[in-house]
């Protein structure tokens, strides 16, 4: 902590020289007047439309554009091919993404700004959005919990799809591929005069696949999911709109556990959202907004006979009525802030109780302008909470134009995450083996029960301990970046960042009980850093072909960690039956799950004579670790690793009398699998899609 | 081995450059030592050697859930064989259970009474860095646990539970007290029949212990 407040005095006065410095080179000529092309815009920043080139904070755009030449049909899909993001299987199944190092549970996924809910275990399964209806995907990198409090630890992922745009427009899409696996969807938008109206369906299914043979389970079990999202657009004049989506989403899936225990799961999950804006005066805006979604998952497995053998539910409701106003001011300044209010609940299998978790909150946000090359962001967020310790978390943005080329942006923020339902409430014991897992509040009872039913051998961690809260996990996020246009036809950004976690949230042994198994709960106990370096260039020589390639070298370290290596108290063998030896600090690798090189490429070219765009893009992760293979806790070089792999798509799409798209493609060319430690790679991909524009 | 440490002592005294008194004693040490370096010399010290036993074999019936029985494996470090000696034995085996010839009976089935004052700690490092004994940390058998903890993590080994697998935790050195009084250092490196390299519980035969000791057999000996 007395290290964090360091940097963040650090870099607080570095920020502080910045701006003096700016200040002095205020009075330089202003730049001449240069024609602009329509400049690509983002919400997700700064909560208000900003031009993505001008912004201080590390932003990614995916375009619509991108997503269609891809042939992708789920948001994980796409995702993975974007420049430090990965997605990451966990062992429910769902495919969660991990930014700049840090879990899926650390990163927020916003459809159309409001939250998604329903992580049974963390992960947010990222397929389950379909692309269809997407018309940008707005990824920001570092803590922003300034603007969207807890969650926002590690970034956020904002999905904004389409609103009616004026006349009747219509698609109808149908991708068929491998595993009898197809996507079928329509979307469907009118505006005229006031009235907007927008429907987007699409049905998704497959007969799923199976990269180890000789056992009773399929890798993915067949499952069919639809998704229907409706939105209306109104204005009740020039000044005053309202904005009113509706989604829907439901996938069932076969749950097979073993050969004599099968059953079905189902997910049902509806968001709706309402917005009404009023413009007060030219300069003055308000946003009144209203939010609610509900996750609900439930799962069976029936014996031979047909009797119950297990029943789990998941039922997550996120209630959040908010206000917010943005002033504009000067030289394109803007002034904004808002309150709202969380109000969730959770009924789930192995609680102890129905918890609720309410949640005031307001923030503050100014952007400006202090001169023409200089923009500065200051925001800062409170968040009370009826469970845990309020959280304030401030953030400072600042970018420096040096000329037309070379910009430089740096950005210092507070990122938090609430300790989760389950890290609090659970209550499980394993059927077969016999282990529990409890959540933090719900030990002082669950361990006297079970002291009662005589199961516990002896305590390791006294009750006492439990009476004080647990504590948000927290981070300190560090982004330096320069972007550099070097020719109108080469872009280049690079980005530097470093995530200083504390309290980080883990389970440790609190008993040992009488069956030789242990009870388990969470903990504050982990101080963890993630850093690395970004890099991202586009070269578009000809307007008919473009390069773009990515980069990200990472670091994550347990400190603890760092300390038991440095301290002599880890020690591993060569093979299982050899004498051990202890290990030096340089054989500490990192974290679970996280590889020191990503990369991609990819390469679109267009034919405009055969009206063809084709497309190739490459991505590579190197070399990760799963678990510790050598039993000594720490993930070490003498552990057994997943080799570094690369995946290779290819797509072509043609267009017939400009309406009708044709497209063939290759995911994963090379058909590359490793099936003992991805389950999410299922080899070669042939796929044909179909797609009529009216 | 005493002069060596005598030397070091001279060292340290000059390097605090104490006053003569200091000296004085040291000569005084010094002559002490040479006297009882004489007397060493009538006794010679026996040799310490670094041994392997491979397969002690240590079955047990009962388990997951039912009682435990069965005879334990006895071993005596002295002789560095097994036993069915119900006194002259140090450590002995059953499943992933040892115990020690010292303290009290758990009182489970066919567990040998305890007729020695034998003892054990388990000690973070390797058979070549765990040189001197740690005399104050000796724990011995009692009726409420064995001195070596049961249980994946808690004592020599863990248990992988996708792999069903028992292997010995890395950097643990079982330091034990004799019944004796004498010393001995053990790392176990396998629970499976022959030690394979890549133990597969599918057909490898376990509860068969290989392991590295050294047995100091001079008493009041501290260092290996």
């Amino acid at each position: 902590m007395i290290l964090n407040n360091k940097i963040f005095c650090f870099y607080f006065s570095l920020f502080i020289g910045m701006v003096s410095f700016s200040q002095e080179a205020k009075e330089k000529v202003k730049d001449t007047l240069t024609p602009e092309k329509l400049e690509e815009v983002v919400v997700t920043a700064t909560r208000n439309i900003r031009q993505l080139s001008s912004l201080p904070l590390p932003v990614q755009l995916i375009s619509q554009q991108d997503i269609l030449r891809s042939n992708v049909v789920r948001l994980n899909d796409i995702l993975n091919e974007q420049t430090g993001l990965i997605t990451v299987p966990d062992f429910g199944g769902g495919e969660g993404v991990q930014m700049q190092g840090l879990d899926s549970q650390y990163v927020l996924i916003l459809v159309d700004g409001v939250p998604l809910v329903g992580r049974s275990a963390g992960t947010l399964d990222l397929s389950r959005l379909a692309v269809g209806n997407i018309k940008q995907i707005e990824i920001v990198k570092g803590a922003s919990s300034s603007l969207y409090g807890s969650e926002a630890l590690g970034g956020v992922i904002n999905i904004i799809t389409e609103t009616p745009t004026n006349g009747f427009k219509g698609a109808v899409n149908y991708r068929l591929s491998s595993f009898n696996t197809n996507d079928i969807g329509t979307n469907i938008s009118y505006k005229k005069n006031k009235l907007g109206m927008n429907a987007f369906i699409n049905r998704y299914s497959s007969e799923g696949y199976d990269l180890i043979d000789n056992d009773d389970l399929n890798t993915v079990e067949p499952f069919s999911n639809y998704t229907l999202n409706t939105k209306l657009t109104y204005e009740f004049s020039e000044r005053t709109k309202l904005f009113l989506s509706g989604r829907y989403y439901r996938q069932d899936q076969e749950n097979i556990a073993s050969s004599n225990l099968i059953g079905e799961s189902a997910i049902n999950e509806w968001n709706s959202h309402l917005r009404l804006s009023h413009v007060h005066t030219p300069k003055w805006t308000s946003h009144f907004e209203f939010y609610a979604t509900r996750y609900k998952a439930e799962e069976y497995l029936n014996e031979d006979d047909g009797t119950r053998f297990s029943d789990a539910y998941f039922n997550q409701l996120l209630v959040r009525p908010e206000v917010r106003s943005s002033y504009r001011f000067g030289r394109k300044s803007n002034l904004s802030g808002g309150l709202g209010f969380n109000h969730e609940s959770l009924d789930r299998t192995s609680f102890t109780e129905t918890p609720i978790f309410n949640a005031p909150y307001v923030f503050a946000q100014y952007d400006g302008n202090l001169t023409e090359k200089l923009n500065v962001i200051l925001g800062a967020r409170f968040d009370a909470h009826n469970e845990y310790a309020s959280q304030f978390s401030p953030k400072g943005a600042i970018r420096y134009k040096l000329n037309d080329k070379i910009a430089f942006k740096s950005s210092l923020g507070y990122g938090f995450k609430a300790p989760d339902f389950r890290q609090l409430y659970f209550d499980f014991t394993n059927a077969t083996v016999g282990y529990t897992v409890l959540g933090y509040s719900a030990v002082p009872s669950a361990i006297s029960q079970l002291q009662e039913q005589g199961q516990i051998a002896n305590l390791i961690v006294p009750i006492a301990e439990f009476s004080s809260e647990l504590k948000p996990e927290n981070s300190v996020s560090i982004n330096l970046g320069a972007d550099f246009k070097l020719t109108p036809k080469w872009r280049f950004g690079l980005n530097l960042f470093r995530n200083n976690i504390n309290d980080l949230i883990d389970t440790r042994i609190i008993a040992n009980k009488t069956n030789g198994q242990n009870v388990f709960s969470y903990f504050n106990i982990d101080e963890v850093f993630t850093q690395g370096l970004e890099f991202n260039t586009t070269w578009k020589p000809l307007n008919k072909f473009k390069i773009s390639a990515g980069y990200q070298w990472l670091m994550a370290k347990d400190k603890n960690a760092i300390q038991a290596f440095e301290d002599g108290d880890v020690f591993a063998r060569e093979s299982p039956s050899e004498p051990s030896f202890q290990l030096r600090k340089e054989d500490y690798f990192g974290l679970l799950n996280r590889s020191k090189h990503m990369a991609n490429l990819k390469v679109f070219y267009h034919i405009p004579k055969w009206n063809l765009d084709t497309n190739v893009r490459i991505t590579y992760r190197s070399k990760y670790g799963l678990f510790d293979s050598n039993g000594n806790s720490y993930l070490d070089v003498y552990d057994d690793f997943v080799s570094g792999y690369s995946i290779v798509d290819v797509a072509i799409n043609k267009t017939i009398y400009k309406n009708y798209q044709l497209g063939f493609g290759l995911d994963n060319i090379f058909n590359f699998t490793d099936v003992q430690n991805i389950s999410n790679i299922a080899g070669r991909l042939i796929y044909g899609k179909l797609n009529i524009q009216f | 081995m005493n002069f060596s440490i005598n030397n070091q002592t001279l060292k340290i005294n000059n390097q605090r450059s104490m006053n003569k008194v200091v000296q004085f004693l040291t000569l005084l040490i010094i002559c002490v030592v040479f006297t009882s370096c004489g007397d060493d010399d009538e006794v010679p010290l026996l040799e310490v050697a670094s041994e392997t036993f491979s397969n002690l074999h240590a079955p047990q019936t009962g388990g997951q859930g039912q009682p435990v029985a069965g005879a334990f494996t006895k071993f005596d470090f002295s002789s560095g064989e097994v036993t069915t000696s119900d006194t002259a034995w140090d450590i002995a085996f059953r499943g992933t259970s040892i115990i020690v010839n010292g303290g009290n009976s758990l009182g489970t089935t066919d567990e040998p009474n305890r007729t020695g004052d034998a003892g054990v700690y388990i000690a973070t490092g390797t058979m070549a860095s765990i040189l001197e004994v740690d005399v104050n940390a000796f724990q011995q058998d009692s009726d409420t646990g064995y001195a070596i903890a049961t249980g994946s993590g808690n004592g020599w080994y863990l248990y992988n539970p996708q792999a069903f697998l028992i292997t010995p935790m890395a950097g643990k050195i079982l330091v034990f007290k004799t019944r004796n009084g004498n010393f001995a250092k053990v790392e176990i490196l396998s629970y499976y029949k022959d030690a394979p390299s890549d133990p597969d519980v599918t057909t490898d035969e376990s509860r068969y212990f290989t392991f590295n000791y050294v047995y100091q057999p001079n008493t009041g000996i501290t260092t290996f």
